[in-house]
């Protein structure tokens, strides 16, 4: 039997046989603790392990035993984080940052808007194209006769505004724009590493929302685990809830919808190609979690089932027709 | 102010305009979460919120606290460590083996270990007791808060292998994990007849009670173990 401290045998009357201690080193034994948890080797729980340390001489006193085992179990805890760290986190952490990113910059750039457009309404700009014109021409005064919008600027409603707000509004568009900047430098990112994380999952679904969809399970083993009917509906949560509590329809998809494949197909198939993809979705993310190994043949099984599915539906028409 | 032990290490402060309970301080002088502290006979206390905590909620609606100074302890779903700080508190010269299964909150659960010399961590699975069995003796309470569709199995299942006999199991259960869509009040009964009916093990329920407003669909039971 393996405990924390060592090898003990005991017969079936509690008698202790042989015991063979470990040494009273808190990094081996904290190495030990660590082994055991990965081998999983299961024996009978709830035996009074103090009191056989007791017995074994391993310790003397209470106080002994306890603060050597915590600190063996705090070592081996840091030795299993350590361990716990997998290659999708950087992907489920950049969709993370895309998403925060999203949602400041609408904040940033709604202001952006609202203040410049009290110096300029006739502009009409939105967004990124606001940042940018707001970062390299400036306020109105600044901006020279050859440029396209100059015209607007003659006879502006807009308030006249002084160098300091100028040079207020330039530094927070470019603020902005390097927010954007960063945005797409993040997808950059997940498109040139998920194959190395998700080969399959990335072929079958395209890399960012396969990013997605692993950043929404939680990790790539938990995407893997989870039944298709599952990722099918994923990211229709308030859809699905108000199916499961009243009568409304099911969802027929959530963020897979953003596949060319379901969002290019005709309404009346979407919910069976979603189901297909999900299928699919679910078998690649299995492969990439536990062999590895790339099969692009799924992304050909998935287009002919589409087009079969596709098919089915035009000849049911067409059956109509006659 | 006035401080009076109600119950296993929970002090009641009274005087002020709210009633608050808070916890003998193990390690004057540290704070965990940023909670306030309270000196009263130059001995510090930790004021406990029972709105952070599940056990707390339990606590300040007048569940017998099983805890004595030398309590060992079984903590599964440790989280971050606010609720396991109070119960080191209640158990100075005890043990609380602290049981989480994420590894992010296990770094900060951590960070306590390093002050709080009584916990000993454990990042495992709680629905699989057996994975722990080479480090956990034998307790004398069980505290769970793992919310779990499982979670009253987890509670059983680690009380029939841990929890010795006359020892006390400390639960909180949380009815949205069960599911989502239905009725509280049928959950919490299938959930009591899950700990009821538990083969191996005989468990007596000595409280239970609805944790709202502190906490929603949430209830908290203690249990004694009596075979």
């Amino acid at each position: 039997m393996d405990t924390w401290f060592g090898e003990v045998e005991i017969s079936d009357e509690g008698e202790i046989e042989k015991c063979n201690l470990s040494s009273r080193d808190p990094k081996e034994l904290a190495e030990r603790i660590h082994q055991i948890q990965k081998k999983g080797t299961a024996f009978r729980a709830g035996i009074e392990l103090r009191e056989i340390a007791f017995q074994c001489g391993f310790v003397d006193n209470d106080s002994e035993y306890l603060s050597l085992l915590q600190e063996a179990c705090v070592e081996a805890a840091r030795q299993s984080i350590k361990e716990s760290y997998t290659p999708d986190l950087p992907i489920i952490h950049a969709v993370g940052v895309i998403d925060d990113i999203d949602e400041a910059v609408n904040l940033l750039a709604e202001r952006l808007s609202v203040w410049y457009g009290d110096h300029f309404p006739e502009l009409g700009l939105k967004t990124s194209d606001l940042a940018s014109f707001v970062e390299s021409k400036g306020l109105r005064n600044d901006m020279s006769p050859d440029d396209s919008f100059y015209v607007l600027t003659e006879n502006s409603m807009g308030c006249p505004m002084g160098e300091k707000e100028g040079l207020i509004l330039k530094a927070f568009a470019g603020d902005i724009l390097a927010l954007y900047e960063r945005r797409s430098s993040l997808e950059q990112y997940i498109r040139d590493n998920m194959e190395d994380v998700a080969a399959n999952l990335c072929h079958l679904a395209g890399p960012l929302l396969g990013a997605r969809l692993i950043s929404m399970a939680g990790s790539l083993k938990k995407l893997a685990s989870l039944p298709s009917s599952t990722i099918q509906v994923m990211g229709a949560n308030n859809a699905l809830f108000k199916h499961l509590r009243s009568k409304a329809p099911s969802p027929k998809h959530g963020i897979i919808f953003n596949h060319p494949l379901v969002k290019g197909s005709s309404p009346r198939n979407r919910g069976k190609i979603a189901r297909a993809l999900a299928a699919k979705i679910s078998l690649a993310a299995r492969i990439d979690a536990f062999s590895g190994e790339f099969r692009p043949f799924l992304k050909d099984e998935l287009e002919k089932k589409v087009a079969s599915i596709e098919s089915r539906q035009e000849k049911k028409r067409k059956g109509v027709g006659k | 102010m006035k401080v009076q032990e109600l119950s296993g290490g929970v002090y009641e402060i009274k005087g002020g305009r709210k009633k608050q309970i808070a916890t003998r301080n193990l390690v004057p002088g540290n704070i965990v979460y940023g909670e306030r502290t309270i000196e009263d006979e130059s001995v510090e206390y930790r004021v406990w919120n029972p709105r952070r905590s599940k056990l707390g909620a339990m606590a300040i609606r007048k569940f017998q606290m099983p805890f004595s100074k030398d309590s060992r302890v079984l903590y599964l779903g440790a989280a971050s460590g606010t609720t396991v700080s109070h119960v080191s508190d209640m158990v100075p010269e005890g043990v609380v083996y602290a049981v989480e299964f994420a590894p992010t909150t296990m770094r900060q659960l951590l960070r306590l270990c390093d002050v709080r010399k009584n916990i000993v961590p454990l990042l495992a699975d709680a629905s699989r007791p057996v994975s722990y069995a080479h480090v956990v003796e034998p307790v004398d309470v069980i505290f769970q808060d793992v919310a779990q569709p499982n979670q009253a199995e987890i509670a059983v299942d680690n009380a029939r292998q841990y929890l010795k006999k006359g020892g006390n199991l400390l639960l909180s259960i949380k009815a949205r994990s069960v599911d989502s869509t239905a009725v509280p009040e049928k959950i919490f009964k299938e959930q009591l007849k899950i700990l009821s009916a538990a083969q191996g093990i005989k468990l007596k329920i000595l409280k239970k009670q609805n944790l709202s407003p502190f906490h929603i669909d949430h209830m908290g039971i203690v249990a004694q173990r009596i075979g």
